[in-house]
């Protein structure tokens, strides 16, 4: 049984909170696995990374990609930063801590469109990615040679790998699969309560995807659409039984009118921590654990979009939205230039 | 066959003879209703239609007196009638029945509220003023100050607390709430005023909305009583707001328009209030400045003149068809009275009879101008008289004429808290109503209506034979003269003429192994006729 | 202070009756009443022309359709593609419009003032002209009066949209509620259409003929105007119960079906084109949902392949039919969305910098008029404000704005706002 005061005494965020401001906005940041950078994707086309530790000063962000970087995977072995954009362009950069890192291998059309996710295999041999073409791909890791392809049917927002080298994806209809590399499908997960059809809209989906370390349970995340237009509802993580594809659990994070779980981890320790995000500077950072009702943590945040764990264990960054970010009217800056948005990491230190 | 006897009125005639301008001295003493022909016939500018005919004039005072049409016995008995004074003891009887408290509870009730909704205790409130015929000054200051203690009269508050409800998305609508103050009951569109800088030369009008806005813009519903209620926020300053013209800032307190502006008293701070508020029984308490409270006193006098010429309007509007200012609430420069005399002459003998509405409405019916006729042979400017004007039928009146019509011929005993009769009427209003804020006060057909009284099946029930009913009734009759008459009588109130006659039995005669849907066919036509659907 | 919020539907009714004109109800052959001159009124009645008026409620992001941004600050996760014209882009997620673009005329440079949706949309479709003290018409009401209802025996203005029906009287302003669009709530007939079987055809004829001798004889020595205005609402409810299959969707050939799309639009665009080629004036069609505050991108993602293929299907089947010269094509929102991208993934609310689609009846084919900046932060080009642009529809339907006018009363009002004019690059 999951002893959750145990948990806040190692994982309970300090008060000491780093700030890397990112400016434009980014979505997505995941630590490298050595532990030494940041790396983040936003809107822009760039890769954006920053030294961890010391004064984090940001490094030059790597360019060639075009508009939303929504992939960032990492193998260990080789330095090799995998990234991937909305444009269907998918790149593998080698030794990602260096001034600039050079480009290993890219394939410009790995999908058609809108890449979602890029996840390594534990074998470190397999890059995989998803995205709006309804389709998993598999690439080998040493030169982007294609080496397998699993048809969804419809978009697939997000993919996770499970020890045993199986898959699991999460789609816009909240339908959840695992897959043997093969294509074959062993199994559905039925989280279309993450989704529904407003008038003409397909709202939803699996927004965020977490297994835990031993493959045996399933976190698919979003939120329980109430409409669409401006999409609300209440965020919701769902947790499955691998095995069996039951739900066995599952979490209501927030209220009507809050918006997405924009990403979700299961720790080692056996938590799962989760952002979310909605409405006009609402947001959170959240823990809950398996066989406990409630979350066991909160933390208000302005519109949390990504975490990712420090390998060290006593680290967690979170990209969340500047205030302010929204509105009808038309923001001037000092000089009179229309304003984007910002995005401040924070960057929160726990006991471990 | 039934003779069309002349309108008894004809009495009244030798009191006003077209132009005779040597009666000009007696015209003090002479009844209201001599006072208004002359006015009207001074400025006719043409023929006009002589008197309605028996069934012309019972009709439309059951219509308009009564709400209904009147019953087949209602109808043969007053035109068998020989007395020379019927037409007056008509409206004397009609005007002392129940039926026209409902009446005039539904036409103030729609006028009032205009669809944005109804309670129990408005109707309470509407009715009992009715049936006492309280007069206009005292339930005006009802509603504008509404009384939470009274049980009788608290209903009033409906008035406003439809008014400060959220619709959708949208904040309360307080300038509308405003602009209908001036509409219902000064006869004056403020907010309308401040558009038509091309109309106004002064700013003097933009303050008449911001003045008034002072009296009733801080009032709130009351969530803590079971009734309609509405509490008030202390008002501790001006109201300020930018001049159109001469852009430079302006405040004013609670004014009325043409009125004193009231000053706004100060208190220190938790002083504000004669009866504290509550929050934990969320009662909003009750200030010292009760802008309500004063708005109840000055708004309904007699010295208003834009308050007793809109009542005098408005009564005038529900006899004649039209407004002496037209619209309703429209009174500006640019849109006089049609007949500004005439208008001032009703007002303030309204006012000096303490605005007893009920007297106005019937002096306003024994007048010849409205018991003319509505046909005559050249085409006539509605607002000359000439001849009666057509209204519309509202849809309280449409379903209480058809039911009479459709009945056993006695009249109709309605009890307005039935459910069946209450469900009826929602049916109807949802063809034939206006939608919410839409003012009835014009003719307005539309498509709904039409195919509701093609194919509505509750409706269409009516018309199959049951019991007594009409249809009953006329399949059992044999003689072709007497269904015709029967038929007319009870569905237009007259009797028919020699071709109508005619032209029933050549409908009826070949059919005669359906005539139950011929029957039918005959009685909805002259139902769904422009002659049934109008109050002419 | 703008007052413009305080003049409310209740419009002024002065001289309705001068306004309406000698028939008030007639389904005549001009219905045009004391408005224009003889000459005009003839030219128009040779080709009677139409609108298909495409409402998109809630405001389209015209970076994620007409005027797309890819690989800039602002420009969101999508790539353009190539059209049907050289030169011109559009938003991948517009792939059958972009095949047609030589049929279509755009305009990206539109600046309009409102940022609300409750007062946005009603000023929008009323073409925010200079307040004058009186509730301007919305479009489909202003046409439904200047080019009558046609031979059809139909309303004029139809408005085919999802949830409820009605007669939406307030539309019309000041001309007067006869000019109302009668709405059918998801393509539904109207309640009552549909004669129950106590009123089998014969006797539904029989009626009619027993109603039109009673009205006559009411009629004599009366005035025309209220018994016209009734006898002319039995006649449309009449024609409509002819035309059920406007609203018979089995009647619907399925391959059309499958173009236009399943979906209520699809259904009611396809619904929209039946009621054109059975003559109606001015249809409008509403699509609801499209405010992307949050979860834009996911949403357009949806949203746009949807409007694509029942727009490029109305558009090309008009055209096929040789239609397209004599119908307006407009599809617009109540504004465009914020470049800047929000804190839920979403975009605000943009009348800064937004684009309208086009086609048909006077319009270049082909035409993009205005630019924006690199990032479609604002206009480069020549601005445009709605009032511009009811100049120029007008024009396309073959009506000079700067000879007619409507008469309030005595008071000659502008049809569009006086200070702005066509935009003469989007006319044929």
């Amino acid at each position: 049984m999951i002893d959750t005061k145990e948990l806040l005494a190692k994982y309970e965020p300090g008060k000491n909170v780093q700030t890397i401001t990112a400016e434009p906005q980014v979505r997505l940041a995941r630590y490298s696995p050595c532990g030494k950078t940041l790396v983040a994707g936003g809107y822009t086309g760039q890769v954006r990374r920053w030294n961890v530790g010391g004064d984090s000063a940001e490094m030059p962000a790597l360019t060639g990609h075009h508009a939303w970087i929504d992939g960032i995977a990492f193998c260990g072995d080789g330095e090799l930063l995998f990234t991937a954009d909305s444009w269907g362009q998918l790149c593998c950069w080698r030794g990602y801590a260096a001034e600039q890192p050079e480009v290993a291998w890219k394939n410009e059309t790995a999908h058609d469109g809108w890449i979602r996710e890029l996840a390594v295999s534990p074998s470190g041999q397999i890059v995989a990615s998803c995205g709006s073409d309804g389709c998993v791909r598999l690439w080998n890791v040493a030169d982007g040679s294609s080496v397998g392809l699993l048809k969804n049917g419809r978009d697939v927002l997000r993919l996770a790998w499970l020890p045993d080298g199986t898959l699991v994806s999460g789609d816009d209809r909240g339908i959840a699969k695992h897959w043997k590399a093969d294509g074959t499908v062993l199994r559905q997960f039925d989280a279309s309560s993450l989704y529904t059809l407003s008038r003409l809209q397909d709202c939803g989906g699996v927004h965020a995807l977490a297994v835990d370390r031993e493959g045996k349970s399933l976190a698919a995340a979003g939120l329980i659409p109430k409409n669409g237009g401006t999409l609300t509802g209440p965020p919701t993580i769902i947790m499955f039984d691998i095995a069996t594809g039951e739900e066995k659990q599952r979490w209501k994070l927030g209220a009507d009118n809050d918006a997405f779980v924009g990403d979700v981890h299961f720790h080692d320790e056996g938590f799962l921590s989760a952002v979310c995000y909605g409405t006009p500077g609402a947001g959170k950072l959240v823990y809950v654990a398996p066989g406990v009702e409630a979350p066991f943590f909160e933390k208000k945040l302005s519109n949390a979009h990504s975490l990712s764990w420090h390998p060290d264990g006593k680290r967690v960054a979170v990209v969340t939205t500047g205030p302010g970010s929204n509105g009808n009217g038309r923001p001037l800056d000092k000089e009179g230039n229309y304003k984007g948005n910002k995005s401040p990491i924070q960057v929160f230190t726990v006991p471990g | 066959m039934l003779r069309m006897v002349l309108r008894c009125c004809a009495l009244l005639a030798p009191v006003i003879i077209f132009g005779l301008a040597g009666l000009a001295a007696a015209d003090d003493a002479a009844p209201l209703h001599a006072q208004i022909d002359k006015l009207i016939e001074a400025k006719a500018g043409g023929a006009v239609a002589g008197p309605a005919t028996d069934g012309e004039f019972l009709r439309r005072v059951y219509l308009d007196l009564a709400g209904r049409a009147p019953s087949v016995e209602e109808t043969r008995a007053f035109l068998a009638d020989p007395a020379a004074d019927k037409c007056e003891k008509l409206i004397d009887k009609l005007l002392a029945g129940g039926d026209h408290v409902r009446r005039m509870t539904q036409v103030f009730h729609v006028m009032l509220m205009e669809r944005l909704g109804d309670h129990a205790e408005w109707q309470k409130f509407l009715t009992a003023s009715f049936e006492a015929n309280k007069p206009w000054d005292q339930m005006v200051r009802e509603i504008l100050s509404p009384d939470g203690e009274n049980e009788t009269t608290r209903g009033s508050a409906l008035w406003y607390t439809k008014r400060l409800e959220h619709y959708g998305e949208n904040p309360v609508d307080i300038p509308g709430m405003v602009r209908d103050v001036g509409r219902h009951f000064l006869g004056i569109d403020v907010q309308c005023a401040q558009c038509h800088d091309h109309l106004f030369v002064d700013d003097y009008k933009q303050e008449f909305y911001h003045g008034m806005l002072a009296f009733v813009g801080n009032t709130t519903i009351r969530t803590d009583l079971s009734f309609p209620a509405v509490g008030l926020k202390p008002l501790d300053k001006k109201i300020e707001y930018m001049s159109v013209f001469l852009q430079k800032p302006e405040a004013v307190g609670p004014k009325l328009p043409g009125g004193q502006e009231v000053e706004i008293p100060t208190f220190a701070k938790g002083e504000e209030f004669q009866q504290p508020p509550d929050k934990k029984t969320k009662n909003p308490g009750v200030p010292k400045f009760n802008t309500l409270k004063l708005l109840g006193e000055q708004l309904p006098r007699a010295e208003n003149q834009l308050f007793t010429k809109n009542i005098a309007n408005r009564l005038w509007w529900l006899m004649q068809g039209r407004g002496l200012v037209h619209p309703l609430d429209l009174t500006h420069k640019a849109n006089p009275a049609s007949h500004a005399e005439l208008l001032d002459l009703l007002a303030s003998e309204l006012a000096a009879h303490q605005f007893d509405m009920r007297w106005l409405i019937r002096e306003i019916a024994l007048s010849q101008t409205y018991q003319r006729s509505g046909v005559l042979a050249e085409e006539a400017l509605p607002q000359s008289y000439r001849a009666a004007l057509e209204k519309p039928l509202s849809s309280e009146q449409m379903l209480a004429s058809i039911q009479q019509a459709l009945g056993d011929g006695k009249p109709l005993a309605i009890d307005l808290s039935a459910k069946s009769w209450t469900d009826w009427q929602t049916r109807f209003d949802k063809a034939l109503a206006n939608p919410a804020r839409e003012p009835e006060v014009g003719h307005n057909p539309t498509v709904k209506a039409a195919l509701f009284l093609m194919h509505d099946t509750t409706f269409l029930g009516w018309l199959k034979p049951t019991g007594e009913n009409l249809t009953t009734r006329l399949i059992k009759e044999t003689d072709a003269a007497k269904v015709a008459d029967e038929l007319y009588v009870s569905v237009l109130s007259r009797p028919p003429s020699v071709d109508e006659t005619t032209a029933v039995a050549e409908y009826l005669t070949p059919r005669a192994d359906h005539r139950e849907q011929a029957v039918c066919n005959l009685v909805w036509s002259l139902i769904a006729s422009n002659e049934f659907c109008t109050n002419h | 202070m703008n007052y413009s919020h305080l003049c409310t539907p209740h419009e002024h009714a002065l001289s309705r009756r001068q306004i309406l004109g000698a028939a008030a109800g007639a389904a005549g052959a001009l219905g045009l009443g004391s408005l224009l001159r003889p000459a005009i009124a003839e030219e128009l009645k040779k080709k009677h022309k139409q609108v298909l008026f495409i409402w998109i409620d809630g405001g389209m992001s015209q970076l994620e359709s007409w005027d797309p941004k890819p690989n800039t600050t602002f420009g969101g996760p999508f790539r353009a593609i190539q059209t049907s014209v050289t030169g011109v882009h559009v938003s991948e997620l517009l792939p059958r419009s972009a095949k047609i673009m030589d049929k279509l005329a755009i305009i990206r440079s539109v600046h309009t003032k409102d940022n609300s949706h409750s007062a946005g949309v009603a000023r929008i479709q009323r073409g925010d002209p200079k307040n004058r003290g009186v509730t301007y018409p919305f479009f489909g009401s202003a046409v439904a009066k200047l080019l009558g209802p046609g031979d059809s025996g139909l309303p004029p203005y139809v408005w085919i949209k999802p949830g409820s029906g009605g007669f939406i009287h307030g539309d019309a302003g000041f001309i007067g509620p006869k000019y109302g669009a009668v709405a059918f709530g998801d393509g539904k007939p109207p309640e009552n259409l549909v004669a129950p079987p106590e009123v089998p055809p014969h006797d539904a004829d029989e009626r009619a003929a027993l109603q039109a001798a009673a009205n006559a004889r009411y009629a004599k020595g009366r005035g025309k105007e209220m018994g016209e205005a009734n006898s002319y609402v039995y006649e449309v409810a009449r024609t409509l119960m002819r035309r059920q299959d406007l609203f018979d969707s089995t009647k619907f050939d399925p391959k059309d079906v499958e173009r236009y799309g399943t979906h209520e639009f699809g259904r009611h665009m396809l619904q929209a084109r039946k009621m054109l080629e059975a003559g109606v004036t001015f249809v409008k069609v509403n699509s609801y949902g499209w405010d992307t505050h949050g979860d834009n991108f996911n949403g357009h993602l949806s949203l746009m392949p949807k409007f694509d293929q029942a727009f490029a299907s109305i558009v090309s089947d008009l055209d096929d039919r040789g239609m397209l010269e004599n119908v307006l094509v407009i599809a617009m929102s109540e504004f465009g969305r914020t470049p800047r991208i929000n804190g839920h993934i979403g975009r605000d609310h943009w009348p800064e910098a937004w684009s309208v689609a086009m086609a048909g009846c006077g319009l270049a084919r082909g035409a993009v008029v205005g630019e924006t900046n690199e990032q479609g932060t604002y206009v480069k080009t020549d601005e445009y404000d709605i009032g511009a642009l009811f100049h120029t529809w007008f024009s396309c339907l073959g009506i000079d704005t700067k000879k007619v006018n409507y008469d309030n009363g005595g008071q000659p009002l502008p049809l569009a706002h006086e200070d702005m004019h066509v935009v003469k690059e989007l006319l044929a």
